[in-house]
């Protein structure tokens, strides 16, 4: 039994693991580092234990003070939240030795979703769509073009040391194929000290739409539905919704068996969410399983009724799922806009500081989750996000119109924040219209006068 | 009372009880069972003050010359290396840099944690035992 559980983590997401705990009257434990003394969740925890000095390297990451905090308050869980060490397979076993239960997938789940090429392979072996490209890195030039042309142009040649969007040429013919291959090797070798390349099938225009899947120790797994994801900057997600606009109820149907084959093949335990790419004709294929909880999980909490942290401790606990796919009601549309600590017009150029008056918006179907407060002092160790604004109704134009009017009473003084960009995007045709692609923010910086989004 | 001579007088009655003592307060009790006192929620735990992050040996703040050694880990504090020895220093003890002033343990290894300081302890700020966290004060030390 579950009764202590020590958070691993800051910011919204330990916020909303310690609210989560004192609906289950499950103690807390925050781990903190110097720079978070003030910090909300903190201030809340039943316990606080300092870990180290602001960088996330000298604390959020050390798994060695986190462990101890953990033996010297006696817990019996450990929950990581998003990002630092949630998706660290190392962590995930040094808790499973200690016996402290780590709340998410056994770390054997962890390595094997870590690596791209193995979790490709997994799902590709359970049926599951994958993009096509090359089995690994390519050896030579000749290889690489006979593997572009059975794939198809256009291709997009990838670094194997790359992320993050680098390291990526696209060629859309033999002749272009030939030049893209070696300025592709030549900027990963000196980016990345390591000039090894990959192929792949270079889907244009793609949404990205990933599928939240929980899954028991009994093994039970379900899917609660999709989250459309695709109005991102560079690679970096700010808006997501759900449902999304662009499934047919078919589609839905097929992705949402794919995200339960590929969990089932991945052995997976405990909240997950499966990555898809889709294109315009409705084909999709398997990027990535994410094998944590995620950001964007409260736009699923609001479509479905389902309170995934709350499951994520009772699946932790040994407990079965209590309900089965077919009890699984998609009954609303919700929209997340993440709001970032960032200057729009100055290339959102990060904005920390200290928030002068703060007032969050709230009504029929408002929900913030923040850790911020009047007088509160944005640290500049980590990342800029500083909450989340998730609107749902009855259907998406009550969501979009309710995004809309909650962006308009938001009010963050001292800082700069993207609320004036969501607003603006809320009120954009083609976002409204459920037009938006992976292309979109490109398209709509490039269009929009910048007084519109400041 | 000042009018007569008393100086103790007492009256008991049912449910009271009342005792004067000349030069004291009044002291009423009552046989009745009182109401619990009301509890109200406990208040949040105030805020730890910010911690400055500078090494160990920085100076605090308080009287001059004097620095606190901090634990840079999480873990429980030992003052002597096993349970049967002296500890590593007492009050008064003169400490250089590389002297091993206590044991923390984490994960079940024990650490030796180095004073990083030359001086003097003035007083040791926690118990044998006592688990303690990053950047705890564990002892404080007067410079020189």
């Amino acid at each position: 039994m579950i009764q202590k559980i020590l958070i691993a983590n800051r910011g919204e997401i330990a916020l909303r693991i310690v609210r989560a705990c004192r609906e289950l009257g499950i103690k807390t434990l925050a781990v903190y580092s110097e720079a978070d003394v003030q910090s909300l969740h903190v201030q809340l925890a039943d316990e606080a234990i300092c870990i180290g000095g602001p960088r996330g390297s000298d604390s959020y990451l050390r798994a060695d003070r986190i462990i101890s905090a953990a033996e010297i308050a006696d817990v019996d869980a450990i929950h990581p939240g998003y990002g630092f060490l949630s998706e660290n397979a190392k962590f995930a076993e040094q808790c499973e030795s200690c016996n402290i239960k780590f709340i998410g997938p056994k770390s054997k789940s962890i390595k094997m979703m870590g690596d791209k090429a193995i979790a490709k392979e997994t799902v590709r072996k359970a049926g599951v769509p994958i993009v096509p490209g090359s089995d690994g890195p390519v050896e030579t030039e000749a290889e690489a073009v006979k593997i572009a042309r059975k794939i198809g142009y256009p291709v997009i040649i990838k670094a194997v040391a790359g992320g993050g969007g680098r390291g990526m040429r696209i060629a859309h013919n033999d002749v272009s194929f030939a030049k893209e291959y070696h300025v592709a090797r030549n900027e990963a070798e000196k980016a990345f000290g390591n000039g090894a390349v990959y192929i792949e099938k270079y889907i244009e225009k793609p949404r990205h739409i990933e599928f939240q899947i929980l899954a028991d120790s009994h093994g039970k797994v379900v899917h609660l539905g999709e989250r459309d994801c695709s109005v991102q900057r560079r690679h970096q997600k700010l808006i997501e919704e759900s449902p999304s606009p662009f499934l047919t109820a078919d589609l839905r149907k097929r992705m949402g068996k794919a995200a339960v084959k590929a969990a089932q093949a991945a052995g997976y335990e405990n909240a997950g969410t499966i990555e898809f790419l889709v294109d315009a004709k409705g084909n999709f294929y398997f990027i990535e399983m994410n094998t944590r909880i995620q950001v964007e999980h409260p736009v699923t909490e609001e479509v479905t009724g389902i309170d995934l942290i709350k499951q994520q401790i009772r699946v932790a606990n040994g407990e079965k799922l209590d309900f089965d796919q077919s009890d699984v009601k998609f009954e609303k549309h919700a929209i997340e806009c993440r709001i970032n600590a960032e200057d729009p017009a100055r290339n959102f150029a990060p904005s920390p500081g200290t928030i002068g008056l703060y007032y969050a918006p709230g009504g029929h179907g408002v929900r913030v989750d923040s850790h911020v407060y009047s007088g509160y002092t944005i640290p500049a160790y980590y990342d800029s996000m500083i909450g989340k604004l998730i609107c749902y109704g009855s259907t998406r134009k009550v969501a979009l119109e309710r995004s809309y009017r909650a962006l308009s009473e938001y009010l963050i003084r001292g800082i700069k924040t993207t609320i004036p960009l969501h607003k603006a995007i809320m009120a954009d045709p083609t976002f409204i219209e459920g037009k938006a692609t992976t292309a979109y923010m490109e398209d709509f910086m490039n269009r929009t006068p910048a007084d519109l989004f400041v | 009372m000042t009018r007569s001579e008393l100086t103790e007088f007492a009256v008991e009655e049912e449910g009271f009880k009342l005792k004067i003592r000349r030069g004291e307060f009044p002291v009423v009790s009552s046989s009745r069972p009182t109401l619990p006192p009301l509890t109200l929620p406990a208040p949040a735990p105030a805020a730890p003050a910010p911690a400055t992050p500078a090494a160990p040996a920085a100076p605090s703040g308080d009287e001059p010359g004097i620095t606190y050694i901090k634990s840079p880990m999480v873990g429980t504090f030992y003052r002597s290396p096993s349970p049967e020895s002296k500890p590593f220093v007492e009050n008064g003890a003169k400490i250089v840099e590389n002297t091993v002033v206590c044991i923390i343990e984490a994960m079940k290894i024990m650490n030796e944690i180095q004073a990083e300081v030359k001086g003097t302890i003035v007083e040791t700020l926690v118990e044998n035992g006592q688990p303690v966290e990053y950047g705890q004060r564990l002892f404080k030390v007067k410079q020189g």
